[in-house]
């Protein structure tokens, strides 16, 4: 009897530290896809969305954000997204995140060593398209969301989901 | 005695202390094995979420006042961001103590210095022509200042760190020792780099060095705030590695079109100082007439002296070598606020920040390895799995709000 009340005891206690395992394993996923979905943010933000000396509009649909060097062709840039991009690893729209948070480059399928997933659309807002745009990003850990991307849920435990609007400035 | 009674005072067989011994034991090894990588546990964990929120306070720290660089003044004729009078963006100590300009170094990977203009009443223009030798200064009782001025001059305080600048790229931070309200008078501590004139403006600005301090023999690995007076506080401990990258515009500045240079409100450029008039020299700085640091005069037109860096506006990176490659210099070469003109091109800063657990007995060999990056940049003492508790490194980029105004 005095075994199985000890043994009971200090399995309750072992629980609470798998707990706290888990608590802080779950509040570093949430840290790291804020940030790296702020990151993701930044970048679409820096790209090239205004006019020129003529006062010709002018956009940057070319960068490449998911590009590990920073490539400033190849790529998308604020081109509008497919409707799905934020339901699926849309090649343009996507890209993978190692541990550290370095970049390892976009495509449909994640490469070795990703542990983070970054998706982003590009909607032109349908009252002002031509200057406006809305601009969303989601982040969550390489794992199959499963029916979440099937209704489009807009953010599970452990994921960041973060929307702005950009629009073109005159001099 | 019956033989019940017998049986129920003759104790225990040693056969039967033998199998009670040896499931007691079995039960408290299983205990005990449980309980050690337990304890383990208990002791990483807390450390692990502490080193979280260090990395959380140094991400947001730095991120405050990225975001804000470049903000410029917001009242009266000189209004715009700060790009149009200096770097607010540079990689390398700027302040009164320890300046890197001073000292020779353009560059350094892991330090930052920001300059922006703080939400503040603090905005008026200069009363009367300054000396480069003026031991005060006289401000105008501008409309932005706060209508009762017994107790502060538009909101100028002692201690307060100010920027004084013209329209020609001259600029100065200085430091307000002491406030007369109703002579409208401020003293301040600092050098100025050249004189200036009457309308100059002056506001109360913010400066902050972030820098990386390892100093391996007393183990102190720490992020550092510098406020560009007098003070250095550590911001986060056992911060390992922080880097800066840049990444900014491609094209030289250029005149705006049907923007005179006479005109008295700005911008006139796309980033940068304007250059004086065709003809006009700026006795404050050693440019040929028409010239700045960013403009040169060719067959008699003005134009960009910096090179594009490639075709069309996509952002490149800005490699250190732009920053360490001596010029061209603004204001000027001589003036003690100089810095490389290339540093108004930078519109994105990329940070990586990098923190450790404390102890070192949670840290395993700096050589162990995850996909080719080191799990530890310091090496400890931990032999144990469950007190392994590796750094965690991340990265942010910031586009400046106020850098990124055209954009």
């Amino acid at each position: 009897m005095a075994s199985l009340i000890l043994t009971t005891g200090v399995l309750a206690l072992a629980q609470l530290f798998t707990l706290s395992t888990t608590a802080n394993v779950s509040s570093r996923y949430t840290t790291y896809t804020t940030v790296l979905a702020g990151q993701k943010m930044e970048e679409l933000r820096a790209l090239t969305w205004g006019f020129d000396l003529a006062g010709l509009p002018v956009s940057d649909t070319e960068t490449d954000t998911a590009s590990p060097d920073d490539a400033t062709t190849g790529g998308t840039g604020l081109a509008p997204s497919p409707a799905t991009s934020l339901q699926g690893n849309t090649a343009g729209y996507v890209d993978y995140v190692d541990q550290f948070g370095h970049k390892l480059g976009g495509g449909s399928a994640a490469p070795a060593g990703a542990v983070y997933v970054r998706r982003w659309s590009v909607e032109p807002l349908p009252t002002n398209p031509n200057n406006t745009l809305v601009l969303q990003v989601l982040v969550f850990r390489l794992r199959d969301r499963g029916a979440a991307d099937q209704n489009d849920v807009a953010r599970m435990p452990d994921e960041a989901r973060l929307v702005t609007v950009k629009t073109r400035k005159a001099r | 005695m019956t033989r019940r009674a017998r049986r129920s005072s003759a104790g225990f067989t040693i056969l039967e202390m033998l199998i009670a011994t040896a499931v007691m034991m079995v039960v408290v090894g299983g205990v005990f094995a449980l309980l050690n990588p337990a304890q383990g546990v208990a002791q990483a964990q807390p450390e692990v979420a502490d080193m979280q929120q260090r990395l959380r306070v140094g991400l947001d720290t730095l991120y405050r006042d990225l975001v804000m660089a470049g903000a410029g003044t917001y009242q009266g004729a000189a209004s715009g961001s700060l790009l149009n009078v200096m770097a607010p963006v540079m990689p390398f100590r700027s302040g009164d103590e320890g300046s890197d300009v001073a000292a020779g170094i353009p560059f350094r990977e892991d330090t930052i210095s920001l300059v922006y203009v703080p939400s503040t009443p603090a905005q008026t223009t200069v009363r009367a022509d300054m000396p480069r030798n003026a031991a005060e200064l006289k401000v105008n009782a501008v409309p932005g200042c706060p209508p009762d001025k017994s107790d502060q001059l538009c909101g100028f305080k002692e201690g307060m760190r100010v920027l004084i600048f013209d329209g020609n790229g001259a600029f100065d931070p200085i430091t307000i020792t002491n406030v007369q309200d109703e002579a409208l008078h401020l003293q301040y501590d600092g050098e100025l780099s050249t004189a200036y004139k009457a309308g100059s403006t002056i506001t109360q600005v913010a400066t902050h060095t972030y820098y990386l301090k390892s100093d391996v023999a007393t183990a102190t690995y720490q992020l550092m705030h510098y406020d560009g007076y007098q003070t250095d506080t550590p911001v986060v401990d056992n911060v390992v590695g922080l880097t800066f990258e840049y990444f900014g515009d491609p094209q030289p500045p250029q005149l705006l079109p049907n923007k005179p240079l006479t005109d008295t409100r700005g911008p006139w450029t796309t980033y940068g100082s304007k250059p004086p008039a065709l003809g006009v020299d700026n006795a404050s700085d050693a440019w040929p007439a028409g010239e700045n640091c960013a403009f040169q005069v060719v067959a008699g037109v003005q134009v960009p002296r910096l090179p594009a860096l490639g075709a069309g506006s996509a952002e490149v990176k800005l490699d250190r070598s732009l920053f360490e490659d001596g010029g061209p210099m603004c204001p000027d070469a001589a003036s003690s606020e100089r810095f490389d003109a290339d540093l108004l091109r930078i519109r994105r800063i990329r940070v990586t920040l990098r923190v450790q657990v404390g102890p070192a007995s949670m840290r395993g060999s700096a050589t162990a390895l995850v996909n080719g990056r080191a799990l530890f940049v310091r090496s400890g003492r931990a032999t144990s799995a469950e007190r392994f508790v590796p750094d965690q490194e991340i990265r942010m980029d910031v586009a400046p709000r106020n850098l990124n105004l055209g954009r």
